[in-house]
């Protein structure tokens, strides 16, 4: 089944998506596992996963028989990085306009 | 891990004349951004700026007025992205002004990250799993 590059939120746009990583955050898990918890295909639930793959939130790994996900660091320091880059933006502007705001009171 | 981002900033001015610089084109202008934005819920509208070469962001937010209680309450959502596109954020930000002191409190929360609460207020354990994961791994290979 054909998956997607989606961008970190995109992929965290997909509450299915959401609860598989809220999952995997407590345990790694196998694909068969986290599709035991969810009234979708299997290929459906590979598809989500392959997803994650791609954009860095989970690693997978052959055991035996088994692929093993594991979460990732990479695509939640992507969805970090944006938080981070906002919160310096707003205090930027922010005080921008507390000194427009305060030499105006002074006039 | 940070989940979404709240800010306060107190004002010497009313809520009414700190509520027209969130409102009036010409002077969220002045520390924002240009913009085409109107008090008026549904408008769509663009910030503006001119991204300097080398810079990763595209200089256009993409926004749709979503509240609007006047001196109150402001809030719109905040479309955007990398030049390349490899990066976009669909987030929305929040603006509440509270009488205070004789000024006003602005509080800002910008977070379409909301989506992320949960699962960010989560994933403090990566770590120790990637290390289990490992750990399985060479004891199979043993």
């Amino acid at each position: 089944m054909r998956a997607q590059t989606l961008d970190a939120f995109q992929v965290i746009a997909d509450p299915g998506r959401r609860q598989m990583l809220m999952m995997l955050s407590k345990n790694s898990m196998t694909i068969n596992s986290i599709a035991e918890n969810f009234d979708m295909s299997r290929p459906a639930v590979s598809k989500h996963i392959k997803i994650m793959y791609n954009a860095g939130f989970i690693s997978i790994t052959d055991i035996g028989r088994e692929r093993h996900c594991v979460l990732k660091q990479d695509g939640f320091n992507e969805l970090q990085d944006f938080i981070n880059y906002f919160d310096k933006f707003w205090i930027n502007k922010l005080s921008k306009l507390q000194s427009i705001l305060n030499n105006k009171s002074k006039q | 891990m940070q989940q979404d981002i709240k800010q306060t900033w107190f004002f010497q001015q009313s809520p009414g004349e700190v509520w027209e610089y969130l409102t009036k084109p010409e002077l969220i202008e002045q520390w924002l951004m240009k913009t085409d934005f109107q008090p008026v819920a549904g408008h769509k509208f663009r910030f503006t700026f001119n991204a300097k070469p080398g810079t990763a962001y595209e200089g256009v937010v993409h926004c749709e007025v979503l509240e609007v209680k006047p001196f109150t309450k402001l809030s719109y959502s905040w479309k955007g992205g990398t030049q390349d596109k490899s990066r976009t954020f669909d987030s929305k930000v929040v603006w509440t002004l509270v009488p205070k002191n004789n000024g006003t409190e602005l509080q800002l929360q910008h977070n379409g990250f909301t989506l992320l609460e949960d699962v960010l207020a989560h994933t403090s354990g990566w770590t120790s799993l990637g290390k289990k994961l490992q750990d399985l791994v060479i004891s199979i290979q043993k």
